[in-house]
């Protein structure tokens, strides 16, 4: 980051929600130049849900890392309530989901969850209050003293969840969370999540393949499109807040999807997939 | 597999193996000088236990003192070896150099200058298990997935939590491989190094039994040896299941 950017408070102090400026992505192998991300330009507000949706290699990934502060942009700027990545992360402003539901084997479900709040050394009283709270939150009551060996993957995603519920966090940046998961159980984690978001009024940053868990969870669907990696078109998502699985229902739900199935279609030029 | 066939399969391999020992010194068919009876060697704890209650106590320690030295020696270099390139670059290459030389054929040495007392063997124990543990205590540190690294990158962990919590629990199994090969190794160390100068030790009772032919007491030094040794690797396992209750069958990655 330049010392001009730095310098600019207006630009810092303005959004609460995420801001993402003309953010570059080069990577440099020998002579070989890869642009992962060509100059993106992302408003969220604050309390809003977007997803990112797109080819391999669009960047959408690459996005969300910039993000969660493990890969510094080349270029641009990526802002999380005015904070850079690295100051969110040290805030504990955001927390990130992955798809492979990450947890630790050899800690028992309710540890697993009290993972960041012991990292940020929260006394152990207020570490268990807030790990059972969220176990709650995900449907998890009953299973504090698995070991995530004995969980299936759905319940161990919903641990991962719960794991990042309790550190509050404003954003919630999620990476596939659901992929790795059957079409009935994706669908069910969806709506449940919807309720979560309300419950905490979290931001949601959502990396997706599904076109129809994009429009389930959104307010606006990013769409991006690869080599070089950036974005083509963002379509809103007019449903509201307080969404039932009636929305799937609803014929603009229909007439969504095949706008985003075109708009995908588009982005990735006459390749097959 | 049922539990009874778990303990009765091998309590039945051990009598069959004792009932050919009893038969074929029975028969005369081997020197009694090479394998004496069964009898006869049991009849040496019969007659003097304490000669190899003590004994074995003796190398026991020297094994035990070793194995604790030299695991931790080797555990320690690891997590430093995998924390900071720059004293992997300056001290690996030492480390590997040093498993490279036969310290067996150094004891003399040793006890030149450390006496004929346990230190020789306790040091012969310790370097012998000590490379074994930084090999796989290196492996075991490094092998968390990058995803739990990312994880505990956006918790914004400090190195030393990672380390905590991450990078010594995901070592556990590595460590524990390395431990149940040094139990039995320590035990070969100590009484190897007994062999060069010792005035007690199961190694100086094989060597001073053996140069006077009585060789009931020198199969009854390697027997109580054995028991021994797989006694501390008994323990160890125990150790494994105590610490690790998540990993469903530690015995399965026996040696």
């Amino acid at each position: 980051m330049s010392a001009a950017l730095a310098n600019q408070p207006p630009l810092r102090a303005r959004a609460d929600g995420i801001s993402i400026r003309d953010v570059q992505m080069v990577y440099r192998r020998g002579v070989q130049t890869t642009t992962a991300l060509a100059g993106c330009n992302l408003e969220i507000p604050a309390g809003s849900w977007v997803s990112l949706i797109g080819a391999s290699g669009c960047g959408k990934s690459t996005l969300l890392r910039i993000l969660s502060d493990i890969v510094q942009p080349t270029s641009g700027q990526a802002l999380l309530g005015g904070l850079t990545p690295t100051e969110a992360r040290a805030e504990r402003r955001f927390a990130l989901v992955s798809q492979h539901a990450v947890m630790l084997p050899w800690r028992k479900v309710l540890a697993n969850v009290e993972l960041g709040l012991e990292v940020a050394r929260v006394p152990k009283a207020e570490r268990r209050r807030r790990a059972e709270e969220a176990i709650e939150m995900v449907g998890l009551r009953g299973f504090e003293r698995a070991y995530p060996s004995e969980l299936s993957g759905g319940m161990r995603q919903r641990a991962a969840i719960a794991r990042a519920l309790t550190l509050k966090p404003a954003y919630l940046l999620m990476d596939e969370p659901f992929g790795a998961l059957d079409e009935l159980l994706r669908d069910r984690l969806n709506f449940e999540l919807l309720r979560i978001l309300e419950e905490t009024k979290a931001t949601l940053l959502l990396v997706t393949h599904s076109i129809s868990e994009a429009i389930i969870l959104s307010d606006k669907v990013v769409v991006m499109s690869p080599r070089p990696g950036r974005i083509t078109q963002e379509i809103d998502i007019d449903f509201g807040h307080n969404r039932s699985p009636a929305i799937r229902d609803d014929p603009r739900f229909g007439r969504l999807e095949s706008e985003l199935r075109h708009a995908l279609g588009h982005s990735m030029g006459d390749e097959h997939h | 597999m049922s539990r009874a066939w778990r303990i009765g399969g091998p309590t039945g391999v051990l009598l069959s193996l004792l009932a050919l020992w009893a038969l074929v010194t029975g028969l005369g068919w081997v020197d009694p000088l090479v394998l004496p009876s069964p009898v006869a060697v049991f009849g040496v704890f019969w007659n003097q236990p304490w000669l190899m209650a003590t004994n074995a106590g003796i190398t026991a320690t020297e094994a035990i003192i070793g194995l604790i030295l030299g695991n931790a020696c080797g555990l320690l270099l690891a997590i430093i070896f995998v924390s900071s390139a720059s004293g992997r670059r300056a001290v690996l290459p030492l480390a590997m150099a040093a498993q490279a030389v036969p310290i067996v054929a150094v004891t003399p040495a040793l006890i030149i200058g450390f006496g004929d007392g346990m230190e020789p063997k306790i040091l012969v124990a310790t370097f012998l298990v000590f490379f074994p543990m930084l090999v796989n205590g290196m492996r075991g540190l490094r092998s968390a997935d990058a995803e739990v690294g990312e994880l505990m990158h956006s918790l914004d962990a400090s190195a030393w939590q990672r380390l905590w919590m991450v990078r010594l629990p995901a070592a556990l199994p590595f460590i524990f491989t390395a431990l149940k090969f040094s139990a039995c190794s320590s035990f070969v160390a100590a009484i190897v190094a007994e062999w060069v100068a010792a005035n007690k030790g199961l190694g100086y009772l094989i060597v001073f039994a053996g140069s006077q032919y009585r060789s009931d007491e020198v199969w009854a030094a390697v027997l109580i040896g054995t028991l021994s040794s797989m006694i501390l690797v008994g323990l160890v396992v125990l150790l494994e299941r105590r610490v690790m209750p998540w990993a469903n069958d530690p015995t399965e990655g026996l040696t």
